[in-house]
C-alpha cells in the first residue's frame, strides 16, 4: 500500500513501489538498447566480411579511456550510496558530484569522437548504426545527468537524510544501467566490430 | 474566465503557440546555417516537440516534478488529494487530475471519439469498395484512409480503451487506493491526445499511403503526413510503456491484505501479462519507426540496401512488437470475458488457475512468433518451420480459455443481459478469428492468402472477437459502477444485435473474397472478377455496424445524463469494485478490504471473497460479507 511505502522502505529499498517502478523502466529500456544491437548485428552478419566498410577508423585508446571513466563514475555513485547509508549528506553531495563531472567529461569525449571520426550518419548503414547505437547511449547519459543535477539540487535542499534517500538508490540504479550498456555498446563497436 | 481553467484548453493554446514557436527557431537556425529555411520534414518535427513539451508545461504536468527538485517537501499522504479542491466534477475532466478513475473515463473517451472518427474512414472506404470503378474517392485518399483507419484504430482506439478500462478497474479490483504512480498516469494519458491530433492532421498532409505497417522503403519517401504519423505513434507508445511500469507496479505492490496473485480477478491476471508484453517491445516498434524518421531527417541507411542496409531487418524490428502487439489488443478483452461469463452464469468460473496462467502462457508464446508475418516476404528459410510451429503453439492456451468460458457457462442460470450477450458474440467471433488464423500460420497456405482479404478478415474477426465486442460488454457491465446510473437495457440490446449481425454480414464475405484472390489495400477491383456481390453485402454490413455504434452512443449519453440511479452491485457481481458505492468513493475504500477467498464463488455455499469495512466508519466489528 501506498501510504505504508515509507515505512517498508526504511528496512528494504528495494521493496519500494519506486525502487520496482524504476527496475521496469530499465527492463524497458533494456528492450530498446537490444533492437539496436539488434540492428547492428543483422546488418553486420549480412555484410561480412567488409564490415565496418572501408575507410572506418575507430579511435580505441579514446574508448577504452572513455570506459575507464564511465566505471569509475559508477563507483562514484555507490561510494556516495553507502555514505548516505551511513548519514553522511556531505559524502553524498561529493559522490553526486564526483559522479556528475565523470559522467560529463564522457559525454564530452564522446562528442569530440563523433567530431573526428571519419564518417558521417548518412555515408552507410554501417554509420547510421554506430551514430545510432552511440547517440542513444550519449541521451541516457545525458538524461542521467539531469537525474543527478536534480538529485544534487534536492540533497543541498537538505531533504536527502539517512532515513530519506530512497531517490538516491533509485537515480544510481539507472546511472548504474546506463553504464552496463555503455559496456555492451564498447563490447559490440570497439572489440567485435 | 472557467474556459482557461480547463488545463486542456490551457494546454492546446500554449502548445499551438509553442508549435510555432518552435518551427520558427528551427526555420532561424537552418536559414543560420545556409540552409532553406523551409523543409517541411525538420521544420515540423521541431516544431512538433516544441509544441508537445510546451502544451504539457501549460497543463501542469511538470509542476510537481520541478517542485520536488526545487526541494520541495515530499509528502506521500498528499499525493491524491488534488481533486478535492477543484471545484466542480466535471472539471476536473479537462484537467491535470491524478485519480486513477478520472484518468480511466478520459483514456475511454477518448478512444471512443477516436472510434468514430477512425469508423468514418472506414465507412468511406467500404463505400468505395461496393462497386467497381471510382465511387467516391480516388485510390491516392484511398489508401491515406485505409492507412490512418489503421493505426489510429490500433494506437488510438484500442490502446487508450484497453489504458482506460485497466486505470478504472485494477486498482478497485485489487484494494488499492489509486495507481502506484498517479502523476506518471496522468501523464500518460495526457500525450495522448497530441498524438491523436498528429495522426488526424497527417490526413491534411498530404497523407501516407504505406498502410499502418509504415513499411520502407514506402514511408521513407511518403509525404508529410507519415512523419506526423511516426510522431504520433512515438507519443502513444511512451504512453504506453509509462503505462505498463504502472500497471505491473500496482499489481505486484497495492494488493489489499489477502489478495495473493490466485485470488486476483482474471482481468488483473490479463492486465499483468499484457503489460508486460507492452513494457518491453512497445519499444522496438518505436525504435523502427524512429530508424525511418531518421532516415527521412538526415539521409540514414538501416533499411537501405545500397547503403548497406536491409529492408527485411524493418520487417523484423517491426513485426517483434506488432505481433505481441496483438495480444496486448485482446488479453484485456479476453479477461473482461472472464469476468462477465460468470456472473452472469451465476457459476464459478471454470478451471481458475489455467485460465489465470494461460494469460502468462498466451504473452509468452505469443513474442516469439513475429516471422509469420514474412512468410510471403523472403524470411530466412530456416526459420519458416520453428516460426509456423510456434505460432500454431499459441492456440494451446487460447483454446483453455474458450473451453473454460464454455464449461463455465454450462448447466449456469444463464442471464441474457446485455453485457453477457455481448460476450457470446466476442466468444463465438474470436474463435472464428482464431481457426481462420491456422491456415496463416501454414506456411504453404499462408503463401497462398498472403495480402489477401482473408487477411483482413481474419484480423477484423480477432479484434472485434477479442477486443470491440468484449468492450461493448466492458462499458455495459460497468457503466453502473462508473455513472452511478442505468443504461437502457432495450438500447443495449439493439446495438448488440445491430453490431453483431451488422459485422458477420459486414466481414464474413471477406473470406471467400479473399480466397477468390482479391488483394487487401486496394481501391478498385475489375468487375469481370466478381467481387462485386460480396463487397456489396461488405458495405451494408459496415453501415448496419455504424448504426449500432449510434444506438450505443445515443444510449450512453442519454443513460449518463438522465438514467435511474443505480445500486452499487446491480449484477450480484463479488469483486471488490461492486461493493463499493456507484460510482466509487474517491479513495475507494475506507480501510483496505481483506480478501479471503476466490472471487468467482458463484453459487457456492459460504464463498466469501473479501470483508470490507462499512462505509463511513472505522468499525470493524461486524465486517461486510461478499
Amino acid at each position: 500500500m501506498a501510504n505504508t511505502q515509507t515505512a517498508v522502505f526504511k528496512e528494504r529499498p528495494w521493496q519500494a513501489g519506486i525502487y520496482l517502478g524504476m527496475f521496469l523502466f530499465i527492463i524497458s529500456e533494456a528492450f530498446l538498447f537490444s533492437s539496436l544491437f539488434w540492428t547492428y548485428y543483422y546488418l553486420r552478419g549480412q555484410s561480412l566480411p567488409t564490415w565496418p566498410p572501408e575507410g572506418v577508423h575507430l579511435n580505441i585508446v579514446m574508448a577504452s579511456i572513455n570506459t575507464a571513466i564511465l566505471l569509475a563514475s559508477s563507483g562514484a555513485m555507490h561510494w556516495g550510496i553507502q555514505r548516505i547509508r551511513r548519514g553522511s549528506v556531505s559524502g553524498l553531495a561529493i559522490g553526486l558530484i564526483s559522479t556528475f563531472a565523470l559522467g560529463a567529461a564522457f559525454l564530452g569525449i564522446t562528442v569530440w569522437e563523433w567530431t573526428h571520426a571519419t564518417f558521417r550518419p548518412w555515408t552507410h548503414a554501417y554509420g547510421s548504426t554506430f551514430f545510432t547505437l552511440t547517440g542513444f547511449h550519449a541521451v541516457h547519459v545525458l538524461g542521467g545527468l539531469f537525474v543527478l543535477l536534480a538529485l544534487l539540487a534536492r540533497t543541498l535542499r537538505g531533504r536527502i537524510s539517512q532515513e530519506h534517500y530512497l531517490a538516491v538508490e533509485v537515480g544510481g540504479l539507472y546511472w548504474h544501467f546506463v553504464d552496463l550498456v555503455w559496456i555492451g555498446v564498447f563490447t559490440t563497436v570497439f572489440i567485435i566490430r | 474566465m472557467i474556459i482557461l481553467s480547463l488545463g486542456a484548453v490551457r494546454g492546446a493554446i500554449v502548445g499551438l503557440l509553442g508549435t510555432g514557436v518552435g518551427m520558427g527557431i528551427a526555420m532561424l537556425v537552418r536559414s543560420a546555417l545556409g540552409l532553406p529555411a523551409w523543409n517541411p520534414g525538420p521544420v515540423t518535427a521541431v516544431g512538433a516537440l516544441a509544441g508537445i513539451v510546451t502544451y504539457l508545461a501549460a497543463l501542469g504536468a511538470f509542476n510537481y516534478w520541478l517542485g520536488w527538485i526545487m526541494g520541495a517537501k515530499h509528502d506521500p499522504e498528499h499525493e491524491n488529494h488534488s481533486a478535492n479542491d477543484k471545484g466542480s466534477r466535471w472539471i476536473r475532466y479537462f484537467n491535470f487530475d491524478t485519480n486513477h478513475k478520472v484518468i480511466g473515463v478520459q483514456y475511454m473517451v477518448t478512444s471512443l471519439v477516436f472510434l468514430v472518427i477512425s469508423g468514418v474512414l472506414a465507412l468511406v472506404m467500404r463505400v468505395e469498395l461496393s462497386a467497381s470503378g471510382k465511387t467516391v474517392i480516388g485510390p491516392g485518399t484511398f489508401n491515406s484512409f485505409m492507412s490512418a483507419h489503421g493505426i489510429m484504430m490500433l494506437l488510438m482506439v484500442v490502446l487508450p480503451a484497453i489504458a482506460g478500462m485497466i486505470n478504472y478497474l485494477v486498482p478497485l479490483m485489487i484494494g488499492a487506493r489509486d495507481m502506484a504512480f498517479p502523476r506518471l498516469n496522468a501523464f500518460s494519458f495526457w500525450i495522448v491526445p497530441p498524438a491523436g491530433l498528429l495522426m488526424v492532421s497527417s490526413l491534411l498532409a498530404g497523407g501516407f499511403d504505406t498502410g499502418w505497417t509504415g513499411y520502407p522503403p514506402l514511408s521513407a519517401k511518403a509525404p508529410l503526413g507519415m512523419q506526423l504519423v511516426f510522431l504520433g505513434a512515438y507519443l502513444g507508445g511512451l504512453s504506453s510503456i509509462l503505462g505498463s511500469i504502472n500497471f505491473l507496479t500496482t499489481i505486484l505492490k497495492m494488493r489489499a491484505p489477502g489478495m495473493s496473485l490466485f485470488r486476483m480477478p482474471i482481468f488483473v491476471w490479463a492486465v499483468l501479462a499484457t503489460a508486460m508484453l507492452q513494457l518491453g517491445f512497445t519499444q522496438y516498434i518505436a525504435m523502427s519507426f524512429l530508424m525511418v524518421l531518421l532516415e527521412r531527417l538526415l539521409g540514414m541507411g538501416f533499411f537501405r540496401p545500397e547503403m548497406g542496409g536491409s529492408v527485411l531487418l524493418f520487417e523484423h524490428l517491426f513485426w517483434f512488437y506488432s505481433h505481441p502487439a496483438v495480444y496486448i489488443f485482446v488479453l484485456p478483452g479476453l479477461g473482461v470475458i472472464s469476468e462477465v461469463v460468470p456472473v452472469f452464469s451465476r457459476k464459478p468460473l471454470f478451471g481458475y488457475k489455467a485460465v489465470a496462467l494461460s494469460s502468462v502462457g498466451i504473452a509468452l508464446a505469443g513474442s516469439i512468433v513475429w516471422g509469420h508475418h514474412m512468410f510471403a516476404a523472403g524470411l530466412e528459410d530456416v526459420l519458416r518451420i520453428p516460426f509456423m510451429i510456434t505460432t500454431l503453439l499459441v492456440a494451446v492456451p487460447t483454446g483453455v480459455k474458450i473451453f473454460s468460458w464454455l464449461a463455465t457457462m454450462w448447466l449456469g442460470k444463464l442471464r441474457l443481459q446485455t453485457p453477457f450477450l455481448f460476450a457470446l458474440s466476442a466468444i463465438f467471433v474470436f474463435l472464428i478469428g482464431g481457426l481462420t488464423g491456422v491456415p496463416n500460420a501454414i506456411v504453404p497456405t499462408d503463401l497462398q492468402l498472403h495480402d489477401t482479404y482473408w487477411v483482413v478478415a481474419h484480423f477484423h474477426y480477432t479484434l472485434f472477437g477479442g477486443f470491440v465486442f468484449p468492450l461493448m460488454a466492458a462499458i455495459y457491465y460497468w457503466f453502473p459502477k462508473v455513472t452511478g446510473r442505468l443504461y437502457s437495457e432495450r438500447m443495449g440490446k439493439i446495438h448488440w444485435l445491430l453490431l453483431t449481425v451488422g459485422f458477420l454480414i459486414q466481414t464474413l464475405p471477406m473470406f471467400w473474397l479473399g480466397l477468390m484472390g482479391m488483394r487487401r489495400r486496394i481501391a478498385d477491383y475489375s468487375p469481370v472478377q466478381g467481387f462485386e456481390p460480396m463487397n456489396l453485402a461488405a458495405t451494408i454490413g459496415g453501415f448496419l455496424v455504424a448504426m449500432g455504434i449510434m444506438v450505443f452512443a445515443v444510449n450512453l449519453i442519454r443513460s449518463a445524463l438522465r438514467g435511474a440511479p443505480a445500486p452499487a452491485n446491480p449484477w450480484d457481481s463479488k469483486t471488490l469494485e461492486w461493493q463499493v458505492s456507484s460510482p466509487p468513493p474517491e479513495e475507494n475504500f475506507v480501510l483496505p478490504p481483506r480478501v479471503v477467498g476466490s472471487p468467482y464463488g458463484y453459487g457456492v455455499p459460504g464463498s466469501v471473497h473479501a470483508l470490507l469495512a462499512p462505509a463511513g466508519g472505522g468499525n470493524r466489528e461486524a465486517p461486510k460479507q461478499f
